[in-house]
């Protein structure tokens, strides 16, 4: 069975109970069953709505319940809009197609190369190299030209390529130019070079096949009803493709909340001593060493670590000076809470200090106490379920889709080095006034353009920002791209550093150009957490109405939209001097008319 | 359970039809939603119920629900 890591909050356990049946027997009847117990749940537990739009050019219809469940249980709510079988190229290029009329919020294309080239699968012995490499090239060409024309704004998602049934193992076939293995490794050479450079998103099919073995493909069913994935795979299938939109639908998690004893080292450090902590090349101790590989990688992606573990301070340094050498140090934590309290109180005094929402943790923990106290006092953490053994344990951290990301950025990789930064900001704060604080910081920021090479950022800040961000409008890199073209629209960024350290980009400001020509509309403003309280915002409001005066611009229009999370900035444009013109639940609007006039910090430097 | 009725709601449940709407002689002919998609559904389905496996002759052959039972009267399961 499937491990279900996390259920959405507020699902009752009739329905928990009906979804773990579906997942341990992977029946239809299932499946259909925890469905209709999804289909009463009221509105506000059910998750937001997505189109998925599917171009395959296989039988997927068969698997569209498969996938509603492992959509539904992130929680989502999803439609599904299926292109004509085998009509990929058409149904994305013309624009009044049905499929493309029905919005979807992302394409999937699932393909094999049984059908886009059934010549090649069913005579590649009879085919000279030249004519193999033709093949190739011609395969190359489709989906080049597939990608490049084209020009919705929904991601494209590719399946890659697999190596067909009857090809797997032939020996012949893997020493030769142009070899089945050959083109299909050339073709997802190609898909990973077009997802690195931002154009695709790839679901890994290959690999999802390689992690199921041979029992994954369903001869029998693909030759009846050209349905390959057989069903006691096909809800990990959906599972895989569910994971890899997850993070177009999903902020990722900030923060991973993890225990010591049993956790990251086998024993109990107050019971059992250091010297008989299992730690280690040898079973148990490597398991755990490679939990600690395993949970450096995060903070290797910009994930923060905290240490949450009841235990005496003392004894938790003592050990890990004595055991030394571990992946993981004490220094890799921002923050160390090692102590008697709870772990929920622990995590809440954790989430104030570094001003990131309880909503951005993910909690792992070997006692089934702890992870329950946790789910109970705080529904919003992501308890990492496990089993209270450290093989399981392993396979949840390795494969929880929690951190999940396309890219890392520069600034995820500078985060960790920059929350500690925060620490020596904090001692500084004690004792100082604001302005004299700020000033001591020797803050510097720079305002820019979004560019080529800033656009991943600013699309990453519109998907993640929550509590300083007006309108949570979460625009997609082709919104973006298309904002660009208008050279009447202004993306601006600024980035800030002080003497700790360099935040990278920590804000974005888009303005948009009106319906008159001099009128300007505030589409997004959007500050990160971790530079609040530093008055970058009104920095970039001061350069942004300096632009705007320069332009001519004769209206400025914004909007508040509320979020459960931005109520801090609820009176934002109050306090910059714009006036109010409409108020409702929905949205407050705002204008402001020229002389624009905004006051700059001045304890900020910033970039000419 | 009897394993008439395990087949009879199984086929019910994969085709979306009303309980009681099934007999033995329903299938393609009458029944709208029996198409080649449903089938690839009730097969697996029904060897997951029954802990069967069809070979695709048979499945090629599944016309209506009488004959799905007298495949399975075949490979042991008592009707």
């Amino acid at each position: 069975m499937e491990q279900i890591n996390n259920f959405p909050l507020k699902w009752n356990a009739p329905l928990k109970k009906a979804v773990e049946r579906a997942y341990c027997t992977g029946r239809l009847t299932d499946i259909r069953g925890a469905l209709r117990h999804i289909e009463k749940l009221p509105f506000d537990c059910v998750g937001k709505s997505v189109v998925v739009g599917i171009l395959r050019t296989f039988t997927i219809e068969t698997l569209i319940d498969h996938m509603r469940l492992s959509l539904s249980i992130m929680p989502s709510s999803p439609t599904f809009v299926l292109g004509e079988l085998e009509n990929i190229e058409q149904e994305l290029q013309d624009v009044d197609s049905d499929f493309l009329q029905a919005n979807p919020d992302f394409i999937l294309v699932l393909w094999r190369l049984e059908e886009l080239y059934p010549l090649l699968i069913s005579g590649a012995d009879i085919m000279s190299s030249e004519q193999r490499l033709n093949a190739l090239n011609e395969l190359i060409q489709r989906i080049q030209q597939l990608v490049n024309e084209y020009k919705g704004e929904a991601p494209l998602l590719l399946s890659n390529f697999s190596i067909p049934q009857q090809w797997l193992g032939v020996i012949h076939d893997q020493h030769r130019h142009y070899g089945i293995a050959e083109i299909v490794n050339s073709l997802n050479q190609l898909l990973y070079e077009l997802a690195s450079q931002n154009k695709i998103k790839i679901f890994n099919f290959s690999q999802w096949l390689m992690s199921k073995g041979g029992g994954a493909i369903d001869q029998k069913m693909d030759l009846y009803a050209r349905q390959p994935i057989s069903s006691d795979n096909a809800l990990s299938y959906t599972d895989a493709i569910a994971r890899v939109l997850r993070p177009m639908m999903f902020p990722q998690s900030k923060v991973l909340a993890v225990d010591l004893d049993n956790t990251l080292w086998g024993g109990v450090l107050g019971e059992d001593g250091v010297k008989n902590l299992k730690i280690g090349k040898d079973y148990p101790g490597n398991v755990y060493w490679r939990i600690q590989q395993v949970i450096y990688g995060l903070k290797s992606r910009g994930i923060l670590l905290v240490l949450l573990s009841k235990n005496n301070v003392e004894d938790v340094e003592d050990a890990f000076n004595f055991i030394g050498k571990m992946p993981l140090k004490l220094s890799d934590f921002s923050v160390i809470k090692v102590n008697w309290n709870e772990k929920y109180v622990n995590l809440i005094e954790v989430s104030e200090a570094l001003n990131l929402g309880i909503d951005s943790f993910v909690f792992l923990d070997d006692q089934p106490f702890e992870q329950e106290q946790m789910r109970q006092s705080l529904p919003e953490v992501k308890v990492l379920n496990n089993r209270n053994d450290p093989l399981d344990m392993l396979t949840v951290i390795s494969n929880s889709n929690f951190f999940d990301q396309f890219s890392i950025g520069d600034e995820d990789q500078i985060r960790n080095k920059d929350y500690k930064s925060e620490e020596a900001r904090d001692k500084l704060k004690k004792g100082l006034s604001k302005e004299v604080f700020l000033s001591s910081l020797s803050l510097k920021a720079e305002i820019q353009q979004v560019k080529i090479a800033t656009i991943h950022r600013a699309v990453q800040m519109l998907a993640k920002t929550n509590q300083f961000n007006l309108t949570t409008r979460r625009h997609n890199e082709a919104v973006i791209r298309k904002m660009l073209e208008n050279n009447r629209n202004l993306l601006l960024t600024i980035s800030l550093k002080d003497k700790f350290g360099d935040q990278g980009i920590i804000g974005l400001c888009i303005v948009l150009e009106g319906e008159a020509g001099d009128e300007m509309i505030l589409d997004s403003f959007l500050l990160s957490c971790r530079a609040l309280g530093r008055g970058a915002e009104d920095l970039l409001w001061s350069v942004v109405l300096k632009y705007l005066d320069e332009r001519g611009c004769k209206l400025l229009k914004a909007s508040f939209i509320p979020s459960l999370k931005n109520m801090q900035v609820s009176m934002f444009y109050d306090r910059l001097g714009m006036d109010l013109k409409s108020h409702d639940k929905k949205e407050t609007k705002y204008v402001m008319k020229p002389p624009y006039f905004a006051i700059k910090p001045a304890w900020i430097d910033l970039k000419k | 359970m009897d394993n008439w009725i395990k087949l009879i709601e199984a086929a019910e449940a994969i085709l979306n039809l009303p309980e009681g709407s099934i007999d033995g002689l329903s299938g393609q002919d009458n029944i709208e939603s029996w198409d080649s998609l449903a089938m690839v559904n009730l097969v697996t389905e029904l060897q997951a119920i029954f802990e069967v496996e069809f070979d695709i002759l048979e499945i090629a052959e599944f016309h209506n629900i009488e004959i799905i039972k007298l495949v399975l009267m075949e490979k042991g399961i008592d009707f």
